[in-house]
Parts: structure tokens; sequence; C-alpha cells
């Protein structure tokens, strides 16, 4: 069974265009449904501006969605600030790219793991203390650094001390939003090996939100590949990088440099990602796809099964089904 | 190796009386690519800012920095103004907060080209319009019109690659010029610059702390670690038989894109903070081959192949370990 699943989630704002423009609706998010499991983490991989990160915030409840329906653990996802969200959000973390940001400058990282044990009423004062213990243990934290202040931390060290505080509720699901894009490469390493540790012994649920290709191979049991608030291509992560189907997917995958002699030939795609607000019709990727046809400015393809199972919208990939019965 | 282009010798910084860079010795030869890798602070910008007279008045440098037979270290603010964007030009991780805000962009390269070569009024014009068509900004006609905010990320780097390229330089210094783009609009980025180096013949010297970027880009690399460079080799040597301990922990802790899923294997601990330097190998601390031998001296490099070397004393002993 599923943890949690987004059906048709679509989040819709709307902007003004210059000052005195207006009101013009950008989809931020458009038809995305997935679903998670306990214990296996999605990755979701994008560009700027593709609706990751708002993707996440629908996830978490933190936003409504404007149609579609969020279920977790069962049950509708409630209303952002209503008694029922504030103690569904104990099951649901949010960890982000910026550690700093994330902490209140002016407390020690043990009473910041502490919060929210005492928001959620959790312990008394000796078992909250001896938890607190215990969390910085579990993710690496030397016991002299509870005392210190963040501005006392390295990157690495900060990045620990929010996971433990996002742990402190022992939550389901982990909404992880880039959450490793600031360290260096050799910190960036002892991290994933921590979050896919501490998965492993809790059976936490992740949904990884990442521009980083190579990091979301290595935590993901499945990712999703976004592009202008759409899913276009989902599955299995080594099928995905080793031969994308989307023409997008394939750009994308092959846009990454890597040491050594590439498996996939580079295409360099022309123009810059287009903005939301100005959403080409059809396949919003059709102006700067490579193999783009008449029908792709014209009708918005739907994602659907291609031959190895993954979910692939595109014009020009064949169906499961057609292809069987060809 | 041809006479080089630039010659640093012993590049020393600090800052406060806390070392930064700690004795660099590079060449970089009249066309060639070299990338500089490394994490944060190990110096890789610093060298650069060090080498143009760029760094605060708070910063003590020494050695020497040759641009073929002139010292730039300590000489004449009218010296380093005619190489600094003639000579050699660098572009910079954030092409939106390098470019001023309220110059329309046609302007701002205008004024490179006025600076660097006297160029003024229609000829300018037709040189940024030849500049922004080089640098692959479509609609150039219209775009040398407009604000910095009216473009995106990508098209301001290539507006800064114009700029760049206009006082026509033998050397372009590229800190982390993709860091801030997403992949595909690297992608781009990364193939301008390589085109541009074919046609105009400049040496390129590329600062990344993503060692794939380098990989692709550069021929030779160097990999820094606080504050000195601990190994230098051809970009394939490098890449396929790493032989510091550092350079093989990296490549350890990076994911791959293909090939069989593995457990990532990190390098313990930090660098080190520039207050509590190992007396000798910076990265003895974190390296699980040190021994006694590591912290008597700081290593000098040893050769390991064709134009590779190491500075580690182990690195004879480590090449009978199979990997």
């Amino acid at each position: 069974m599923s943890l949690l699943s987004l059906d048709g989630v679509s989040r819709v704002y709307a902007t003004r265009r210059g000052l005195f423009g207006r009101p013009v609706p950008v989809r931020a998010v458009d038809h995305v449904s997935f679903s998670v499991a306990p214990g296996r983490t999605l990755g979701i991989v994008g560009e700027s501006g593709c609706g990751k990160s708002t993707t996440g915030r629908v996830a978490l409840g933190i936003e409504r969605p404007s149609e579609g329906h969020v279920m977790f653990e069962g049950a509708p996802m409630p209303a952002p600030g209503t008694p029922g969200w504030r103690h569904m959000r104990a099951r649901l973390q949010l960890v982000h790219q910026d550690p700093l940001g994330a902490m209140d400058r002016r407390l020690t990282v043990a009473a910041q793991v502490e919060e929210p044990l005492e928001i959620h009423g959790i312990g008394d004062k000796t078992e909250r203390r001896d938890r607190v213990a215990a969390l910085l243990r579990d993710v690496g934290l030397r016991a002299d650094l509870a005392q210190r202040h963040p501005h006392e931390l390295s990157g690495g060290q900060r990045q620990r001390a929010v996971l433990a505080r996002a742990l402190a509720t022992d939550p389901a699901l982990l909404v992880a939003d880039e959450p490793v894009s600031a360290l260096d490469v050799s910190i960036q390493a002892q991290v994933i090996n921590m979050l896919t540790d501490l998965q492993e012994a809790r059976g936490i649920a992740m949904l990884f939100i990442s521009h980083d290709l190579k990091v979301v191979r290595q935590i993901s049991h499945e990712v999703a590949v976004m592009y202008l608030g759409r899913v276009v291509e989902q599955g299995d992560p080594e099928a995905i990088f080793a031969d994308p189907l989307h023409p997008y997917s394939r750009a994308l995958v092959s846009a990454i440099p890597v040491p050594g002699p590439r498996r996939i030939e580079r295409v360099v795609l022309t123009g810059d990602p287009p903005n939301p607000a100005d959403r080409p019709s059809g396949c919003a990727f059709h102006p700067r796809c490579p193999v783009a046809v008449a029908a792709c400015a014209q009708v918005v393809p739907e994602l659907r099964h291609a031959a190895d199972g993954r979910l692939v919208a595109c014009h020009l990939v064949p169906e499961a089904s057609l292809l069987k019965a060809a | 190796m041809p006479t080089p282009l630039i010659t640093i010798r012993d590049l020393r910084v600090s800052f406060h009386g806390l070392p930064a860079l700690r004795g660099i010795d590079l060449d970089v030869a009249p066309g060639e690519a070299v990338g500089l890798v490394g994490e944060s602070g190990c110096g890789k910008s610093v060298t650069w800012l060090a080498a143009l007279g760029l760094l605060p008045r708070t910063a003590t440098v020494t050695g020497s920095v040759r641009l073929g037979d002139r010292e730039l270290l300590g000489a004449p603010p009218s010296t380093l103004d005619r190489v600094r964007g003639g000579r050699i030009a660098m572009i910079f991780q954030d092409p939106a907060t390098a470019l001023n805000p309220v110059k329309r962009v046609g302007v701002q390269v205008a004024e490179a080209l006025r600076l660097h070569r006297d160029l003024h009024g229609g000829a300018a014009d037709a040189e940024v319009l030849r500049l922004f068509d080089q640098v692959g900004i479509p609609d150039a006609r219209r775009r040398v019109h407009i604000y910095p905010h009216e473009m995106s990320g990508g098209q301001n780097q290539r507006v800064m690659i114009a700029m760049a390229l206009a006082g026509q330089p033998e050397l372009l210094v590229a800190d982390e010029p993709t860091t801030a783009l997403d992949a595909t609009i690297q992608a781009q980025i990364l193939d301008l610059l390589r085109r541009l180096q074919q046609e105009t013949g400049m040496a390129l010297v590329l600062i990344s702390h993503d060692l794939g970027v380098v990989a692709e880009m550069c021929r030779r690399v160097c990999v820094m670690y606080a504050g000195r460079i601990i190994e230098q080799a051809p970009s394939d040597a490098l890449f396929a038989h790493p032989r510091h301990p550092y350079t093989t922990g990296l490549l350890a802790a990076l994911p791959d894109m293909v090939g069989p899923k593995r457990r990532l294997e990190a390098i313990p601990g930090g660098v080190p903070e520039p207050w509590n330097m190992p007396p000798g190998c910076a990265f003895a601390p974190r390296c699980a081959h040190a021994t006694a031998a590591c912290d008597a001296a700081i290593p000098g490099f040893v050769p390991t192949g064709p134009e590779h070397v190491a500075a580690c004393i182990h690195v004879e002993s480590l090449a009978m370990v199979p990997a």
C-alpha cells in the first residue's frame, strides 16, 4: 500500500505581468500523479521552474492542490493550519538545501532538535534529553557539538543537525529538497550514505527532489523527470538514466558531464527553458525538441506505459498496448 | 611544453596571517585548456584573484606571477588595467551580479571595447553585434538594448563571455562558469567555450568543483587541496589512474551515472581549518594510508607517469595495491 499518493494534482498561482497587468494563471504543477511506498524513495529531477519543489510542498500539505487529491496514510491530507494537519506534520518532515536558513541561529543544536518533541508533546524532560542524544548519534554528530550554535558548525554538520531534528518525531515520510546540493563532494557522500542507512534502519519513505541526476540515481528506487510542471517520464532509475525515452530526459541525461567516455550522444538543446507563465501549446517541450512533429504543438501527450513498463509522455514513444497489438 | 603564457611560482596568499594558498607552481601554455578542481576553500579561485591583483588589501600575497616576461605581482595599476580584460579575462559563477543591473547589456560590452581596443561609435556597435553573434545570443540587434534582468541566467553568462572576448584575451579564466546554470544550459555554455577556444586560440583555465565538467573540457587537470596542488596530470590519466589518495577519494565519493550501483566511499572528516593546518601533508588526518612520515614535511611532487605528478610520499607503494 502506498504511504503518500498524489492523484491528478495541479497547483496554479496567479501572477501579474507588470505593475498593473491582468492576473495570469501559472500552472506550477500540472496533473501530477504518483505514489510513494513505505521505505522507498521517489526521486524527482528537473531544471529550475519545473515544479519539483512545489510538488514537494503540496506533498507535505504546506500548499493545497488547486486540482486533484493528496492522500497520506490512507486519509486525505488535511488543510494547512488545521489541528489535523499539525498532528500529521509529525509524520511528514522537510529537509531543504540551506541548513543555516532552516535553523534558528540563537538556539543550540540540542535545543533545536528538542523543539519538535516539545511541540508535539513527546516524552518528559529526561526522555527528551535522551532522545536528542540518540538522534545526534544516529546522524553522526559528536556529543560535544550539541551545545554549539549553527554558525559554529560546518555545512555538513549543519545538514546532519537539520536531519536529526526532522527525524525527532519519527516521521514516515521525509521530503528532501536538494539536501546535499550545497555540500562538497566528499561531505555529500557522507550525507547520502547516512540517508540510505537511516532509511534502511527506520523504514522511512523519501521524496528526494534534486537537479543532480547522479545523486538521484544513487538514492532513488523510482524516478520522475519533470518539465514545466508535468512528469514527462517515470520509472526505474537504471532504465531511465541508461536509456531515456522522452526527448527531454534524453537531453537532460546526455547533458551531465562525466569523466570518461559517454554512453549517450550529447543532445544540446537550443533555447532556454520557457516561462511557466507562457506555456507552449501541446507538449510544453515541443519548441526545444529536436524530434517534434506537427501534432506536438497541438495535443498534450499523456503519460502512458512504454514497452518496459515505465511511463512516458511523448507522442513519438509507442505505447506498450499498441506494440503488443501489432 | 612550449614557452608558457603564464608562469606562477610559489604563490602564497594569507588573510590576517591565516594561509589560504600555500605555494602554487603552475604554467599555462598558449591555447591550452587547464582545469583546477577541488572543494570549497581549497584556493582554486584565490589563485587567480591573487594573480590578477583582485584580492582585498587584507590579503598578503607573495611569490611570482609572470605573463610572458612581465611580473604581475606588485605591478602598477596601469599595467594591471591593461592586462585584466585585455590579455587575461575572467568570468564568474553568477553573471547576474557581475553585470551592471542598470545599464543595457550592449553598452556594457561596448565599454570593454572602448577600454581595451579603443573602439568607439559605429565601429564599437558593429563589434558588439558581432560578439553577440559569436557567443550565440539570438536576435542580437534587439538584445543589445535590454537589461540583465530581462535575460535568463544562460543568456547573461553569454553576455559575460562576449564582454570577456571584447579585449581579445590570450587567456580566459572561467571560475565555475556553469555552476549556477541548469544542466541543459550548462551543456550549451560548455559547448560555446570549447568552440570559442578553437576559433580564437585563447588558453582556458577552468575552475570547477565538478570533476565531470573539467574532464570534458580540459586536456590537463590540477587537483587542489588546502591551498596546494596535490596532483597534476592529463585528464584521461587522472580519471583513469588517480594516484594521490585525495583524488582517489574524490572520485570514489562521486556517484556514477552508469554501471553497477555501489555504496559511496565517503572521505571521513573535513578539510583542515587554516588555523589548524597539519605540519606535513594536509590530507594526512583524513587519509587511510597516512603514516608518521606524512607529518614530517609537506610532500613534494613525485613523478608517476607522463606529465603526471602527485604530492604524496606513499605514491609508489600505493601503486602496488590493486584499486
